[in-house]
Formats: C-alpha cells, sequence, structure tokens
C-alpha cells in the first residue's frame, strides 16, 4: 500500500488521469468472466478455487506415484521401478503430498473463508494474494518439470545431507526440488504475511478475536506457523543451493562441516510443518460437528487456546526427528518429554468434539462422516505419535514403517479426512450446488476401508521390521502378505478418490435439474452462510455485525435460559439476497502478480542450466515489480459508483460503526 | 432424514466389518513374531529387553484409550443420531462446554504422561550406562556395506596390529557387552539389529554410541534404516552372536595375515586376477595392506570391504547373499531356501577349512560377473563395485582363490 501513495492512488476515483502515463503501466485488467479473468483475478474466492483445483491435480500426480510405490512394493523383489526411479518416486511422492497437496489445499481454504468467515470484501492484500497463487503453481509446475529433464529428486523429502549433495546425486533432480521449493515457500510467505494481516485488520464490526470461527483461528495459527517456519527451510535451502551450485561447503564433511545442520534446520521447520498442515483441518471439523450435531461447539475458548498451545508447543519438539542421530541423552530426554506433553492440547480437542457430538442430534451427512473420521483416525495417529516420542521406544520405530503408518493416519486421516469434510460442506457455497449425498457416503465407507487397508498393515510391517525407503525386499522376512493387503488398500483408496472427482462432474449436471441450492443449505452457524451460494464477489452486500459466536445461527435461533433452542427468524429473513454489487468497491484485476510469479522459475531453471536464463528471468521478475508498482490503483474507465458506498457497505444499525467504512477503504486502497 | 439407498449402507456394513477385522487381525499378528528376523518385539539382548518393557506397558495405556476413545465416538455415533422421525424443530440441549470437565481431561492426560515420562526418563539412562568391560567396537557404514574395527587391547586406536577389520557381518561373544560406536565414511546411515538394541545414525564425522549384547548364541539380522542412496534397500547387516570360546577362536583367527600363495592352479591364477583388477579397492592382509595404505581406493568412502577372511563370514554383497547354502546333517548341500534364512560358514568361522561343495558358487559368480546387475550400485562415481567385464575362466580362477580366504 505505502508503496503507491505517489499520484495514481491519490486520484479521486472515476477521475481520468490522461496526462500521466509512465513507460510500461498497463491499464488494469477488467474480465470478469472467462478464462483470462481467471489468470488476472484477485478474488480470493477464486483464488482459493484454483488453490483447490490446483491441489487436486498435484494430488493425482502424488497419488499415481504412491501406486507406484504399492505396486513396486506388492511381492518381494519387486521389478516394477528401479531402485533409482523409486527413489525418485518416493521423494517427489512425499514432497508433493506436504507442499503441492496439504499445504495448498489448507491455502485453498483459508483464502475462500478467511474473508468470508470475518466478513471483509477481500484479504488484505488481494494482487499479493494472486501471486501467493501462481508462485506455488509455478513452483509446483517447476519442480514437477523435472521428470522430463533428467529425473526427479532422489535424497527423500528430508533431502539430507551430505546424501544431497552432487557427489551423490549428481542429476539435476535435487537442484528443482530445492529451487522448486525455495518458490513455493515465497508464495507460502507471502500468503501467511496476507492472511495474518487480513484477520487482524479486517474482521467485521463486532468480530473480535474471541468471536471468530474457529477455522479462522486454526489457520490464523497455521498460517503463524508457514510465517516462522517456511524462512528456516528457504535458508536451509539457500546454503544447499549454494553446496550444489556453487561449490560452497556447508555440508562437505571432508571439510568440517557437521551433517545434523541440516537435519536440525529441516526439522525446525519441519516439525511446526505437520501441525500448519493439520490444523486447518482441525478448523474444518471444528465447523462441521457442530453444524449437524446442531449443537454448538464444547469449549470453544479450550479448542482455541489448544489450537495456540499446539502452535507454540510446535517450536519445541523438532529434534524427536533425530533421537537416533546422535544428539546425546540429555537432548533426547528433553524432546522426548516435551513432544510427550504436545499430546495434551490435541487430547483437549479430540474429547471437545466427542463432547460436542454427545447429546446432539447427529445427522451423518458426507461431511459429518468424514469429519468422525478424522476424529477416529487422527487419533490413532495421535497414540502413535505418543509411542514414538517414548524415545527409546523410537529408536526401534524411527525410520520404519511404522512411522508411515502414524504419519499418514495424521497428513491422511487427519488431515486429509478434514480437507474432504470441508470439500463436501462448504461445495455448495463455492459452486452453488451440493455434491450428491449418497455418492458422498459411498466416497467416505470407501476411503475410511482403502485407507486402513493401506495404512494400519504398516503399523505391523514396521514393528516386524521393515525399513522405510526400501524399494525392495527379500521374502523370508514376514514382510509379503501385509504388503499386499497395503497395495489392495491403495486401490481401494484410488477408486474412492476417483468417486470424489466423479461426484463433482455428476452432482454439476444433475445440478441443473434441481431447484437453485440456497445460501444456507446444511442450516449453519457462521456468517459465510449468510452470503449467497455461489458467493458474489463482493461476499457481503451489507457486511454484518457481529455480535458472538455462532453468529449467523442466533440470527435464525434463540436459546432459552435452559438451553433450549428456538427459531427466531427463517433462514432467508436473515440470509443476504443476490445483490447487483453496485456501489461495492472491489480491488482491480492485475496482469502482473502472475507475470512476476511465472519469473522465479525462469531464474530457477538459469541457475540450473545457464545463468543467462536466470539474468533473463530476473529481468522478467523486475519487470514484473516495476509494473506492479506503478501500476494505477484502477481501471479509470471502470463503472463504479464513488465512495457513496460506505453507506451501503453496512446496514442500518451499522453505520455508526467506524470499523466498517475502514474495512471498506482497506480494500479499496490496496488495489 | 431421507434414507440412503441399499448399497451405500450394504457398504458402510463391509467398510466397518471390514476394518474391525482388519484392526484385529494386526493386533494378533503383532504378537507371531517367529519367522520375522527382523521384528522389534521379539527382543534377545539387555537393551532390547529393556526397550521392550517400555513398550509393552505405553502400547498398552496407547490401546486402552484407543478403545475408550473410539468406543465413546462409535457409542455416541450410536445413541446420538437423528432418528427417523425425529421432529425436525426439536433441538438437543445447547450445552457449549463445562469448565471443570475441561480442566479435568487437560489434566489427566498430562498425569498418565508423566507416568510414562518416568519411565521413559529411567530407561534412557539404563540404554546410556556405559560398560567398562566391553568390547570396543567402531561400526562404519558407507555405501552399502558395514565395516566394523575391533579395538582388541583397548588402546582407544581401532587400526593397531592388534586390532581386527572385518565387514558384513560382525561377530561377538554371546552374553558380553559389545560396546559398539556408529560412524560413517560418506552419507548418513542407520546401525540397526532389532533384536538386540534400537538403531543408531552413522554420522560423517560423528561418532554414536550403541550397546549391544545378545544373551544366547545366534544370528540377529539387521538393515540399514537411513536413506543413504541408491541401494539403501539393500544395505543389511548381520550379528553373528557366538560362544566365547569361538569368539576367541573367532578373534585369533582373524588376526592372522593371508598365508603363503595358494597350492591349487585354478587359485594362484586366481590370485593374480585378484592382484590386477580387485586389489585396487579390496584388501587381503599380508598382500596389499601396505600398498593400500600409500594409495589408497578410488571410492568415495575411501575402503571397499576387507576380504582377509572372506569365507568366514556367511553372507556377502552387504549381506544379501548367502555365500553358503544350506547343508544337510552330512555335509551335503541343501537346495536354497528363502535368502532371509542366513549362510553359515560353519567350522570356517574359526578358520576351518572350506568345504567348496557347500560355497553357495551360483551367486558369487553371478556377483563376479555383474555385480551392479545384482545390487544397484554407482561404480562410474567411485560408489560400489563395477563391472569388471571378466571371462568365465577368470571368474572360476577367482572363486578358486577366494575359496582359500579362510
Amino acid at each position: 500500500m505505502a508503496l503507491t501513495e505517489d499520484r495514481p492512488l491519490a486520484l479521486p476515483s472515476g477521475d481520468s488521469d490522461d496526462g500521466y502515463t509512465p513507460t510500461g503501466v498497463f491499464r488494469r485488467p477488467t474480465a470478469e468472466t472467462g478464462p483470462r479473468s481467471w489468470f488476472t483475478t484477485v478474488d480470493h474466492k477464486k483464488i482459493g478455487i484454483m488453490y483447490g483445483a490446483a491441489a487436486i491435480f498435484f494430488f493425482i500426480i502424488g497419488g499415481v506415484e504412491a501406486l507406484l510405490i504399492r505396486m513396486q512394493l506388492w511381492s518381494p523383489r519387486g521389478t516394477l521401478l528401479s531402485a533409482n526411479l523409486y527413489n525418485q518416486v518416493y521423494t517427489m511422492h512425499g514432497t508433493t503430498m506436504v507442499f503441492l497437496v496439504v499445504m495448498p489445499i489448507g491455502a485453498a481454504f483459508a483464502n475462500y473463508l478467511i474473508p468470508l468467515q470475518i466478513g471483509a470484501r477481500d484479504v488484505a492484500f488481494p494482487r499479493i494474494n494472486a501471486f501467493s497463487f501462481w508462485a506455488f503453481l509455478a513452483g509446483g509446475v517447476f519442480l514437477n518439470s523435472s521428470w522430463f529433464l533428467g529425473g526427479g529428486a532422489d535424497g527423500g523429502w528430508f533431502m539430507y545431507a551430505p546424501n544431497s549433495g552432487v557427489i551423490f546425486s549428481p542429476t539435476n533432480g535435487i537442484d528443482f526440488w530445492n529451487l522448486g521449493l525455495i518458490i513455493t515457500g515465497i508464495a507460502s510467505l507471502t500468503g501467511a504475511v496476507n492472511l495474518i494481516v487480513t484477520v487482524l485488520n479486517m474482521r467485521a464490526p463486532g468480530m473480535t478475536l474471541m468471536r471468530m470461527p474457529i477455522f479462522t483461528w486454526m489457520a490464523l495459527v497455521s498460517q503463524f506457523l508457514l510465517l516462522f517456519a517456511i524462512p528456516v527451510l528457504t535458508s536451509a535451502q539457500v546454503l544447499l543451493m549454494l553446496d550444489r551450485l556453487f561449490d560452497a561447503n556447508f555440508f562437505n564433511v571432508a571439510k568440517g562441516a557437521n551433517p545434523l545442520l541440516w537435519e536440525h534446520l529441516f526439522w525446525i521447520f519441519g516439525h511446526p510443518e505437520v501441525y500448519l498442515m493439520i490444523l486447518p483441518a482441525f478448523g474444518l471439523v471444528s465447523e462441521i460437528l457442530p453444524t449437524f450435531a446442531r449443537k454448538p461447539i464444547f469449549g470453544y475458548p479450550f479448542i482455541v487456546f489448544s489450537g495456540i498451545a499446539i502452535g507454540f508447543m510446535g517450536w519445541g519438539v523438532w529434534a524427536h526427528h533425530m533421537f537416533v542421530s546422535g544428539i546425546g541423552p540429555i537432548s533426547v530426554t528433553a524432546f522426548s518429554l516435551t513432544t510427550m506433553f504436545i499430546a495434551v492440547p490435541t487430547g483437549v480437542k479430540i474429547l471437545n468434539w466427542t463432547a460436542t457430538m454427545w447429546g446432539g442430534k447427529l445427522n451423518f451427512s458426507a461431511p459429518m462422516l468424514f469429519s468422525i473420521g478424522l476424529v477416529t483416525m487422527f487419533t490413532i495417529g495421535g497414540l502413535s505419535g505418543v509411542m514414538h516420542s517414548v524415545a527409546p521406544m523410537d529408536t526401534q520405530q524411527t525410520d520404519t514403517y511404522f512411522i508411515v503408518a502414524h504419519f499418514h493416519y495424521v497428513l491422511f486421516g487427519g488431515a486429509f479426512f478434514g480437507f474432504m469434510a470441508g470439500f463436501y460442506f462448504y461445495w455448495p457455497k463455492a459452486f452453488g450446488y451440493m455434491l450428491n449425498e449418497s455418492i458422498g457416503k459411498a466416497n467416505f465407507w470407501l476411503m475410511l476401508l482403502g485407507f486402513n487397508l493401506t495404512f494400519a498393515p504398516m503399523h505391523v510391517l514396521g514393528l516386524q521390521g521393515m525399513s522405510r525407503r526400501i524399494y525392495t525386499y527379500d521374502a523370508g522376512y514376514g514382510f509379503e502378505f501385509w504388503n499386499k493387503v497395503a497395495t489392495i488398500g491403495a486401490f481401494t483408496l484410488a477408486i474412492s478418490i476417483a468417486m470424489f472427482i466423479f461426484n463433482i462432474f455428476y452432482s454439476k449436471s444433475k445440478a441443473k435439474n434441481l431447484p437453485p441450492v440456497g445460501p444456507d443449505p446444511w442450516d449453519s452457524r457462521t456468517i459465510e452462510w449468510m452470503t449467497p451460494s455461489p458467493t458474489p464477489a463482493y461476499n457481503f452486500d451489507p457486511i454484518p455485525t457481529v455480535t458472538r459466536v455462532d453468529d449467523f445461527w442466533y440470527r435464525k435461533y434463540g436459546e432459552t435460559k435452559d438451553g433450549k433452542l428456538v427459531r427466531i427468524a427463517s433462514t432467508a429473513e436473515v440470509a443476504q439476497q443476490r445483490t447487483d454489487g453496485k456501489g461495492i468497491h472491489l480491488p482491480s484485476p492485475s496482469y502482473w502478480p502472475i507475470v512476476l510469479a511465472f519469473g522465479l522459475p525462469i531464474v530457477a531453471y538459469g541457475l540450473i542450466f545457464s545463468l543467462w536464463l536466470a539474468l533473463i528471468g530476473g529481468i522478467v521478475v523486475l519487470a514484473a515489480i516495476y509494473g506492479w508498482v506503478m501500476e494505477p490503483p484502477d481501471d479509470p474507465d471502470a463503472a463504479h459508483d464513488d465512495h457513496g458506498s460506505e453507506a451501503h457497505a453496512s446496514d442500518g444499525g451499522d453505520a455508526t460503526v467506524p470499523v466498517s467504512a475502514d474495512v471498506v477503504k482497506e480494500v479499496e486502497t490496496v488495489g | 432424514m431421507q434414507r440412503l439407498p441399499k448399497i451405500v449402507r450394504i457398504l458402510a456394513v463391509i467398510s466397518f466389518t471390514a476394518v474391525v477385522v482388519l484392526f484385529a487381525a494386526l493386533i494378533v499378528n503383532s504378537f507371531q513374531n517367529s519367522g520375522k528376523p527382523l521384528t522389534s518385539l521379539a527382543p534377545e539382548g539387555p537393551s532390547a529387553e529393556s526397550i521392550q518393557q517400555l513398550v509393552i506397558p505405553v502400547t498398552a495405556i496407547a490401546g486402552v484409550i484407543f478403545v475408550l476413545v473410539i468406543g465413546a465416538i462409535i457409542f455416541i455415533t450410536w445413541k446420538f443420531r437423528e432418528r427417523q422421525d425425529s421432529n425436525p424443530d426439536e433441538f438437543p440441549s445447547q450445552i457449549h462446554g463445562k469448565t471443570t470437565l475441561e480442566i479435568g481431561w487437560t489434566i489427566l492426560p498430562a498425569l498418565i504422561l508423566a507416568g510414562v515420562a518416568v519411565g521413559t526418563v529411567l530407561t534412557i539412562i539404563n540404554l546410556n550406562r556405559e560398560e567398562p568391560n566391553a568390547i570396543k567396537v567402531q561400526v562404519a557404514g558407507q555405501q552399502w556395506w558395514w565395516e566394523y574395527k575391533y579395538d582388541l587391547n583397548g588402546d582407544g586406536n581401532f587400526d593397531g596390529p592388534e586390532d581386527i577389520t572385518t565387514a558384513t557381518e560382525l561377530v561377538i561373544p554371546a552374553g558380553k557387552p559389545v560396546q559398539v560406536t556408529t560412524t560413517s565414511n560418506d552419507v548418513i546411515h542407520s546401525f540397526w539389529i532389532p533384536g538386540l538394541n534400537g538403531k543408531k545414525d552413522a554420522v560423517p564425522g560423528l561418532y554414536n554410541p550403541l550397546k549391544l549384547q545378545a544373551d544366547e548364541p545366534g544370528v540377529f539380522r539387521g538393515q540399514c534404516t537411513e536413506f543413504c542412496g541408491l541401494s539403501h534397500a539393500n544395505m543389511r547387516m548381520l550379528v553373528r552372536a557366538v560362544s566365547s570360546s569361538d569368539y576367541d577362536a573367532w578373534v585369533r583367527n582373524q588376526l592372522k595375515d593371508h598365508a603363503a600363495d595358494p597350492t591349487n592352479p585354478a587359485a594362484a591364477e586366481g590370485k593374480k586376477v585378484w592382484l590386477s583388477l580387485c586389489a585396487q579397492c579390496h584388501v587381503i592382509k599380508g598382500i596389499n595392506d601396505a600398498k593400500m595404505k600409500e594409495t589408497p581406493p578410488p571410492l568415495v568412502a575411501g575402503v571397499a570391504p576387507d576380504l582377509t577372511h572372506f569365507m568366514t563370514r556367511g553372507t556377502f554383497a552387504g549381506s544379501i547373499f548367502n555365500l553358503y547354502q544350506p547343508v544337510s546333517s552330512d555335509g551335503q548341500p541343501l537346495p536354497m531356501s528363502d535368502v532371509a534364512a542366513a549362510g553359515d560358514p560353519g567350522a570356517v568361522l574359526t578358520g576351518g577349512p572350506v568345504n567348496t561343495a557347500t560355497v553357495n558358487r551360483v551367486t558369487l559368480e553371478a556377483w563376479l560377473r555383474n555385480a551392479p546387475a545384482l545390487k544397484p550400485m554407482y561404480p562410474q562415481g567411485g560408489r560400489g563395485m563395477p563391472n569388471l567385464n571378466l571371462t568365465e575362466e577368470q571368474i572360476d580362477q577367482l572363486v578358486a582363490f577366494l575359496e582359500t580366504l579362510n
């Protein structure tokens, strides 16, 4: 904002600016529909949807990699993949699933929902938001382009030094991994700053922090984790880049380096990373369980503070990934204890969700089933997590399939089940049609079955000695049976994913013959459900004033003193009507985020193949920054009202609340 | 509430039942550890046993919590499900929370964990207690095999004339403590003999302690558990615990240099082949150990397996292949069974003569013919054994020579 204090911003909007056209400054794009509108959009909802779509695309790639792994391990001495290819496939599977699937799906929900849940029209920095998405996509595509340019990275997603050095991995795969994740790291970092500022500054009148929906809370904690964790990874990756591309010696043991430096840096990032991946899913089920239990979340402040506690404690446990690396018994003891006690806030969450369902009137819709799936499956992952917080036990379990089982129960059974719940729950809000419930329930049961068949046997495989990251195993170790079960499970899981994708298209085709879905198909609780479905570009008209947690619910229902609920208004009365949005000033689209984002992989290709190309990429980046900075705040010809919208933006009683006007101004000036 | 299509209800029942059956089968299976040479659930040494004493109660606590939580959720979802005939305008009573309950279930898990923490700390102390009279062995990992150096005279040096260097198999006396120090010559590996203790990473530049002790003589398999590149899966190891007298005899034999030239003409030819090709990287003490000190091998790790007493090992190539076939009681070779049953050198272990009929020639010849085809390696980058393009005659001669290395 501060960068554009010069003339353009000072113009009252609508005035023309004939005398002032600096070189390279273009008018802002105006398309609102069609492909171009997506490339230039700064609308947090479109960006959220693109995050989700890209993540599902990468999920299919990562899923195919998973199936290749499972087919290779179907029987002893599998011959589908060579050792070299297997190492690439499992590395890219882990990297893809963490950085290009779970993180961006979290970002998709955060982008789509945070402004809606706090009653804002967009995020604080809409162009930066677009940049975050495009940079993520550019990084992800760059990373995967390694498959066509000499092979993927082969050092594991944890990329331990010195195995990641040029001597041990002479192909370019690790350079792609390194630079690709630096780019997605930039995306995560800018996204985190953006969403933190949005939550802290752009809440609707009356939306105090302790009235925020729990999803927004959990996403906020998760963004803070990103903000502090990503720079640690990026620093480590810059060191690795200097080692690999410019012959530095940060991880060269012969020159006196200690390989544990990388392990520490990676896990100082890597463990908060785990929590930032799971917290958005925790937030989603905290929205969904009360909706379908027909009663409020049990212990809102405990859920919120346990999330914050996880966010803080998540920083003090990283070395539990290193119990056997030789950090010494004192460190092992310390990290063993901190890791044990992080189970406390996590346990609080599980028990609160259970208590939310207690005494409720449970409607087992597809989102509810997936949410209960998260609570149960995550419980298993949490308990196995406590088991290897006990360091001596971990010395037997670490780097075996027991760990593979554990973190898939956390990240698939936890995060991904939560995301599935979120997809089914928020689909009508985002796209204006419901996903078919019967297919959704079948989807759930098949996924539950496939998931458990795949990952539950890995507990026993690990305890009985099957090591991780092995492309082959021999007969006679007792691994055959459960590996077969796991492979069957993986294909069952694949079918359940296919069922979900089928459901999207099937339900869309059926939706034509159905009445349009209303703003509030689930009888939900939070204010995003006030908006028409699909949400219009302006989100709210007018911005609501919030008086309590679950504000929208209490517009529909009153509560008597003894906790009885009575309907006080119909949904139609309290939900918002779709308006033409006239008079609401929204940030204008821009070309520059996508240009800037796609300059980054050019630099990265250049670093690998030719520094001249890096120079070209650098010029693209600089030109994009110049264009971005000098971009006029608005299309002068765009038809929009003047700032009379302020009165419009707040309903009767709210006009006196100054925050509302600020929110509108904020969005405008950001451009 | 609308009824579900029948097929979805059937799927739900199948899925739920299958998951319950699966979990039950897994629990039962985790108690069946015979025939599973890498299992961590059947400890055979004091360190592994003290870990097991932690595993049992902690797993039991986790299991009880699991049953309680999952049971509660299943109960709740059944009891509080929305009924077909329920009145849509009737709502459950609206409870927002109960602070005492919340504080209770914050403190209770913390107390349970505090109990677990006590056991954990005690076990960590126990596992790190030094054994003053332990045999000292330095274990060095490199792509993709293990080297063992015994400091027999206790001078802190592992390379003295009174010390032993061997590879692939770690020979220890049963019932006696062995203090292992792990390190690495290239990337990070992890040394893990599940039957005897947890694992310890082998980190280049670091020297990490790990106690090993076997209660009874026996063979204990291991697998490298830190990803170490191309052939990580093929980097295995084996601990051969023997009686004290066998151990002493083994030590005496290991201390010997290679004896005089072989008398068998094929073996004599094989020695020439060995000197011209293999001696660049491999050492046989008494033949090329002095020269090797001047010109180290052209390998990233700077070392290849010491072959001085090659035939005293039951396995080779990172312990993935058996050097000996199973034999019947009268010494006749039996058909190879699965490779998990480790080859047994028998009396060769302590320097006895090699019964060439029991040697697993087929695999040994295949290895010499084209090693990277049997085990992925990267010889062009100085990591692992290359294909030496030997003739069949050379291979026969080499095998004859290797068979003299007892």
